[in-house]
């Protein structure tokens, strides 16, 4: 049943001399939910962008759905990336346009949709998050939460085979987290696979089907949730995770 | 990259090379009478503000150049038998004009000293006029004659035969060259100088028109050879100088100077007839109307060509960067008034560009490498990250910066636009050196036929700040409905 969705070869990244990811091979399958979590500066991040050539990889390789990516040219990236949805930090909203031509922009510009079907399926994603009495209000008018949901919302619009979420809660108010991460949750149960880079431990707990660690740019243990934070066998993955759920 | 930067100066600098070279050669064998019965017209290069020899007035709601000069022009286009088309420069740009063929002839009171028979050909002298000096009535009874002016500034047209006049006989004196006899008045009125030296036809007008001018004789006893006006012809122009001859012969023998002397005094009296700022109303809406006619196009040029540009200099295509930024550092490395000048001098060698077309391309093309250097720091100042979300959402680079970037960008950059189109406004005066009818041009237009200085100059300065003042209300209602946030 689980078939490969995104095969990673031999994936290394250097900035300079400074090597960030250092030769990580992994899979990810159709409906995975993967959780990446790891302390800041271990390249979760870049092994995040990478997986839609936001960084271009210094060598290796980066299957989706049975192509590499490496070395496409842009327009052919183009129709790669609208697959591969993905969710920021900073939200990244359009704060020239309306919530609801945020996200009507790609699927009339990208897929030619109709304005009418575009809008029609940009208020069924804004009443899946919740938010459908903001359609034509402003982004810089939202709060944190609000604005990512919109940024999820966005991103599904594009009906991605994959979502990529980049720290979605890190740049949030304490109490705005929980709603973002219900959505998450939602999205995950819904059967889409999901790669998610985050140090919210309770959700990687609740929601992953895999969690990896990474460090010094590998993945230095993976495994189900219950096995990394109940029993982890790395000394260094102990170590973080005493830190991180000391807090 | 910089050795691609030195390749474009060399390009570049070769090119104006091959242009001076060609103009040269050019007049090998002489047709130029044949040229001219060929085209069917005669053109005339002047420079208007010289009542009575060439002067404008308004005949029936239209500018027209009248006076001695073009009684003469006027005789010869028709014993040639075409048309007389009559060309207005800044004096100093008619030899130039000459050089690079915008005109036929050069009537301008102009005197063929030895300089300029190097770089033209002149016909026999058609008048002898002796030489005076404007002064201010009051001090009348101060200066005599040249001798008078020891220590004193004086004032003459720049590149004139008064100015040389002036450097060559009142060594003891300073001389002011200002390119409009009306500015030399101005200064003389201000006391920027104590006199100024003009032809006797051309210091009596004034003297006749204004109660508060006097005259003084110089006193130089002047050989007519250096005295005399004559045509100026491109070099080499044999057979057009000598049909000019030809006709200056008949003009003597009929002695027509008189009659065509008072043709122009005629004119006039008509020009002083009313001298108030509102008689002269259609002149200064004209030159409202071609200052916006330029600024619009430019501004519309300038922002295609100036997003192209910072388009290219952004980009990753490294010829294409090195060919926006050597653009851009040349353009805002010389004054737009040099940039006008070779535009219309320059590139007229290769092409016939009317001077409304060539002021027009020089401002746009000037206007381009500032908006290109603005959108630029727009586009900078949006995050990264809008471009990465446009990206990942599948949209190419061009729809991420037609879609996402720009008009954001725009937003950002509004003001530093609108701050360049309004300094366009202003700037775009600088074509009346080639005689585009703008505000300016008009402005010396009004100044001339009046007699008047400054009135026609605050008429303007309103004018111009009535433009901007409304054209910055306008840009700063656009403003206000971008905000979102």
């Amino acid at each position: 049943m689980t078939k490969p969705l995104i095969q990673i070869n031999h994936l290394v990244k250097k900035f300079g001399d400074n090597v960030v990811l250092n030769d990580i091979s992994e899979t990810i399958n159709q409906g995975d939910v993967i959780v990446v979590i790891g302390a800041s500066g271990g390249g979760k991040s870049t092994f995040l962008r990478s997986l839609n050539l936001l960084n271009v990889p210094t060598s290796g390789e980066i299957e989706f759905e049975g192509t590499n990516l490496v070395g496409l040219s842009e327009k052919a990236l183009d129709g790669v990336r609208e697959k591969m949805g993905m969710v920021f930090q900073q939200f990244n909203l359009f704060p020239n346009m309306t919530v609801l031509a945020n996200i009507k922009l790609a699927p009339m510009k990208v897929k030619n949709n109709d304005d009418a079907a575009a809008t029609a399926k940009a208020k069924e994603l804004l009443a899946q998050v919740g938010l459908e009495d903001k359609a034509d209000a402003y982004p810089a008018s939202l709060s944190g939460g609000q604005m990512q949901r919109v940024a999820i919302a966005r991103a599904l619009a594009m009906e991605p085979d994959v979502m990529l979420f980049d720290e979605p809660t890190s740049a949030l108010d304490p109490e705005m987290v929980g709603e973002v991460l219900k959505v998450m949750q939602d999205l995950a149960k819904s059967g889409m696979t999901m790669v998610i880079v985050t140090h919210e431990m309770g959700f990687a707990r609740e929601a992953a089907d895999q969690v990896w660690f990474m460090d010094q740019g590998v993945i230095a243990e993976k495994g189900t949730p219950e096995q990394i934070f109940t029993a982890p066998k790395e000394a260094r993955t102990k170590d973080f995770l005493s830190k991180v759920l000391a807090q | 990259m910089k050795k691609l930067m030195r390749w474009f100066m060399a390009l570049a600098l070769s090119l104006v090379a091959i242009g001076a070279v060609g103009a040269q050669s050019v007049h090998a064998a002489d047709d130029s009478l044949a040229k001219v019965k060929a085209k069917g017209t005669l053109v005339m290069g002047t420079s208007p503000d010289y009542a009575p020899y060439e002067f404008l007035v308004n005949k029936n709601g239209k500018n027209q150049v009248v006076g001695i000069d073009v009684e003469i022009a006027k005789k010869i286009a028709a014993d040639i038998g075409v048309k007389l088309v009559i060309k207005q420069m800044d004096f100093d740009s008619l030899l130039v004009g000459l050089e690079t063929h915008k005109v036929d002839m050069v009537l301008s009171a102009m005197t063929p000293t030895a300089e300029r028979k190097q770089s033209v050909d002149f016909s026999q002298i058609y008048y002898t006029a002796s030489q005076d000096i404007i002064v201010n009535k009051a001090d009348a009874k101060v200066y005599h004659n040249a001798e008078s002016f020891v220590d004193k500034k004086v004032g003459a047209q720049t590149g004139s035969l008064q100015a040389d006049l002036v450097k060559k006989n009142m060594t003891d004196s300073k001389l002011l060259g200002l390119s409009k006899v009306t500015d030399l008045i101005l200064a003389l009125k201000s006391h920027k100088v104590e006199g100024v030296v003009a032809e006797e036809p051309v210091a009596k007008a004034y003297v006749d028109n204004d109660p508060q001018l006097a005259l003084v004789k110089s006193g130089w006893a002047l050989d007519p050879e250096e005295n005399g006006q004559a045509i100026g012809f491109t070099k080499g122009a044999d057979s057009l100088v000598a049909a000019a001859n030809q006709s200056i012969g008949e003009i003597k023998q009929q002695h027509l100077i008189a009659s065509y002397t008072k043709t122009a005094g005629k004119y006039m009296t008509q020009n002083t007839a009313n001298t108030s700022m509102w008689h002269y109303w259609q002149y200064f809406a004209k030159g409202v109307g071609y200052t916006l006619l330029i600024t619009a196009i430019s501004v519309v040029f300038g922002l295609v060509l100036g997003t192209l540009f910072a388009l290219m200099r952004l980009g990753h295509n490294r010829l294409f960067h090195s060919l926006a930024v050597a653009y851009i550092e040349f353009v805002r490395g010389t004054p737009l008034m040099i940039q006008v000048m070779f535009v219309y001098f320059g590139l007229g060698l290769f092409l016939d560009i009317p001077a409304l077309t060539a002021g027009v391309i020089a401002v746009s093309l000037n206007s381009a490498a500032y908006v290109a250097e603005i959108i630029r720091s727009g586009i900078d100042s949006i995050p990264v990250g809008q471009t990465e979300a446009a990206r990942s959402l599948g949209l190419s680079t061009r729809q991420t910066m037609t879609s996402v970037i720009l008009p954001q960008a725009v937003k950002n950059i509004w003001p530093a636009l609108g701050n360049e189109f309004i300094s366009l406004i202003k700037e775009s005066s600088i074509v009346s050196i080639i005689g585009v009818t703008d505000l300016i041009y008009q402005l010396k237009v009004v100044q001339t036929a009046t007699y008047k200085g400054v009135a026609p100059i605050f008429v303007a300065m309103v004018l111009y700040f009535v433009l901007t003042f409304s054209l910055s209300k306008v840009l700063g209602h656009f403003e206000r409905k971008m905000q979102h946030d």
